[in-house]
């Protein structure tokens, strides 16, 4: 067991870039999971920057301006589309509602009524949008006889409910636990990519570096042999990679285990590491040259967790992005630790999609090697 | 006979590499494939270890047909490849063992073939050394241990000596010596005509892929014609009396290099009494006068019409 002996050796040679993306990964994981676990007591609206033109001047926009001024601060605005919009990019208004002159025809018709310019990304917009469309259903309501009964749409929106949440303790808790465990396991994607390149791709170089590879081949040492046990390393260094970081969320959160699907993670990421570890071999096939195995770690590793959810959710991701990302396992890795799991069916398909990523890894890895062996 | 090669060509496209080489090998001699860079002695070696596949003729080893599964065979051969094929992550004590542990498995016994292999390249100060740390010659050292730490019975060295200081190079030559001493065959690739003078009991000299003429370092020098040379400067020489020169005894040609001249003579003898008693003669006054037997350059020269160093 030379040859396996010896990858282990070099391969921990490498204990610094280990140790250093261990670092990396789980200083962000502590940064982020202190947020995730802290649990919100109570909701509370906040008083936000709006600005309101008005061009109806009508009864209902004249009620729904006032609604609004008792919740909000008022900032001065004008009708012009670029002011607005350098407004809420420079965050001196949350929103600017722009009220049309047929405001009260297209409330009654039930037509989208109001342009609201905000900021998307930010909860207050939902809170401003919230609002809003709770006072023109409540209007709406009132209509009669070709009137708005805007006295009872104020008592109404004044009207308070207590809602107790009846013991919901534990499933709060249970989707807080779970986004943790799925960004966590999410980012293990950009990890296991850049450790498995970085560490073994750079030692198989060294093991297939031309002039010792001819040391071997005249060696007593048999083909298979010497293949079975370079092999055998290389799964023994990407189950140890791996394990640091199941094991990383036991020791993080492992009290909270029960509460999440944690074999579907574990599955999850036992299947994906299986397949970078087959896209290494190709990478080893392809290019011996270690500034390109170097750079592809950092492209690669970066790159396919932008596009696939890593850093950002799937869902603000555009279509194109999207359909890049599904040329790659990473795609479908985040997809299966975004699935409530009620039966191996609902991960089926994003687990057979990584294996078959994983065969055509292999079957490209030995069509390089054979074509480099005609040559 | 320990290597048998037959009419090898090997080609690569239109170019031919190997061209109807032969080659035969005894137990226990040290032959030396000589020749110019590019004449075609890797691909050679590298033909006979089936690191390459060739397209016509037949190498056996041990009496066996060589191929890449001939690992009984292979387990007696040993490589020191012309550039030092060692991991740059491993010491030397790691290199040695890694590679003599491709045909050894006893671990015992592979803990004292390495410590031997160590000392007997003089590397015993530097086991915790990295590649990286050593000097060229140390590197080279390195290269060889990791080629004979198993304790072959064949070894092939590929030009071991190339680009290393004076020092290490005794130290390389005297060990292949030694190994040649305890029993090794050896075959030895260089373009340096002192290492294979002095190393080498049989020499191959090979060109554009062919071999030229084998024997003996003597047999070979007796194989061309100039037997001496003279290289003789005067103060003040006429034309007249260089044309004469020629008729002197055994006088094949003179060559005028520089100031001086080079009278070549064929077998003979006294040769030097001779151009002396023409020098009193003439009352010619000389400045240099040096006798100079054939070298292997020179069978080389003769045998191409070029330095074995072009």
């Amino acid at each position: 067991m030379t040859v396996y002996k010896y990858f282990i050796k070099i391969a921990l040679k490498n204990k610094w870039t280990i140790l250093g993306y261990t670092i990396i990964f789980f200083s962000m994981s502590l940064i982020s999971g202190s947020g995730a676990t802290e649990r919100e007591p109570k909701f509370m609206e906040t008083r936000l920057n709006i600005g309101i033109i008005d061009n109806s001047n009508s009864e209902l926009s004249t009620g729904l301006k006032d609604y609004l001024e008792g919740k909000h601060n008022m900032v001065d605005t004008i009708d012009d589309e670029d002011y607005i919009k350098e407004q809420i990019f420079l965050e001196r208004a949350d929103a600017i509602i722009i009220i049309p002159e047929d405001f009260q025809e297209k409330v009654i018709n039930k037509e989208k009524s109001i342009k609201i310019y905000n900021d998307d990304r930010k909860i207050e917009s939902m809170q401003i949008q919230n609002q809003i469309n709770k006072f023109l259903m409540f209007a709406n309501a009132t209509y009669e006889d070709g009137k708005f009964n805007l006295a009872n749409v104020n008592l109404a929106l004044r009207e308070k409910a207590k809602v107790k949440l009846a013991n919901n303790n534990r499933e709060k808790n249970n989707s807080i636990n779970n986004e943790w465990f799925r960004n966590y396991y999410n980012f293990t994607s950009y990890v296991i990519i850049a450790m498995y390149i970085a560490i073994i791709g750079m030692v198989m170089t060294d093991f297939t570096d031309e002039n010792i590879d001819s040391r071997m081949k005249i060696s007593s040492k048999k083909f298979l042999n010497f293949n079975m046990e370079l092999y055998l390393g290389q799964l023994t260094i990407a189950a140890i990679i791996t394990s640091i970081f199941i094991l990383g969320s036991i020791v993080l959160k492992g009290k909270y285990i029960g509460e999440v699907d944690f074999i579907k993670y574990v599955i999850n990421i036992i299947v994906f590491s299986f397949t970078i570890l087959c896209f290494t071999f190709f990478i080893n096939n392809f290019t011996k040259n270690k500034f390109v195995i170097s750079g592809l770690a950092t492209v690669l590793s970066l790159a396919t967790s932008f596009i696939s959810g890593v850093m950002v959710p799937q869902e603000f991701l555009g279509e194109k992005t999207l359909l890049l990302a599904k040329f790659f396992p990473t795609y479908y890795f985040v997809k299966v630790n975004g699935t409530t799991v009620n039966s191996f069916s609902d991960i089926s398909f994003n687990i057979f999609m990584q294996l078959s990523f994983a065969v055509a890894f292999i079957l490209m890895g030995l069509y390089f090697s054979k074509a480099k062996q005609k040559a | 006979m320990v290597v048998e090669v037959k009419n090898l060509v090997k080609r690569y496209k239109e170019l031919i590499a190997l061209d109807h080489f032969n080659m035969e090998v005894e137990e226990g001699e040290i032959l030396g494939l000589l020749g110019p860079n590019g004449c075609g002695k890797t691909t050679a070696i590298n033909c006979i270890l089936s690191l390459l596949n060739y397209d016509k003729g037949e190498i056996r080893v041990f009496g066996e047909k060589m191929t890449p599964n001939s690992y009984d065979i292979k387990r007696e051969i040993g490589l020191v490849p012309q550039e030092v094929s060692v991991f740059e992550n491993l010491t030397v004590i790691e290199n040695t063992d890694y590679f003599c542990g491709l045909y050894i498995d006893d671990k015992n016994k592979r803990k004292q073939y390495v410590e031997e292999a160590i000392e007997f390249v003089g590397l015993k100060d530097y086991t915790k050394f990295y590649p990286k740390k050593l000097s060229g010659g140390l590197k080279r050292r390195l290269n060889i241990a990791c080629g004979i730490a198993h304790k072959p019975k064949l070894i092939f060295l590929d030009e071991p000596t190339v680009a290393v200081d004076v020092q290490s190079r005794n130290f390389i030559l005297n060990g292949i010596e030694k190994l040649n001493d305890e029993g090794s065959t050896i075959i030895y690739t260089t373009h340096y005509l002192e290492e294979a003078e002095r190393l080498c009991k049989r020499i191959i000299i090979m060109d554009k892929g062919r071999g030229l003429v084998s024997g003996t370092n003597e047999e070979l020098k007796s194989m061309i014609s100039t037997s001496e040379k003279i290289v003789v400067g005067f103060t003040e020489i006429e034309d007249e009396t260089v044309q004469n020169m020629k008729n002197i005894l055994h006088v094949m040609d003179i060559e005028k290099a520089g100031e001086d001249y080079i009278i070549k003579f064929e077998n003979g003898f006294n040769n030097l009494a001779n151009l002396m008693n023409f020098i009193e003669e003439n009352q010619l006054v000389y400045t240099k006068l040096q006798s100079q037997l054939p070298t292997l350059n020179d069978v080389f020269l003769e045998l191409t019409g070029k330095e074995l160093r072009d």
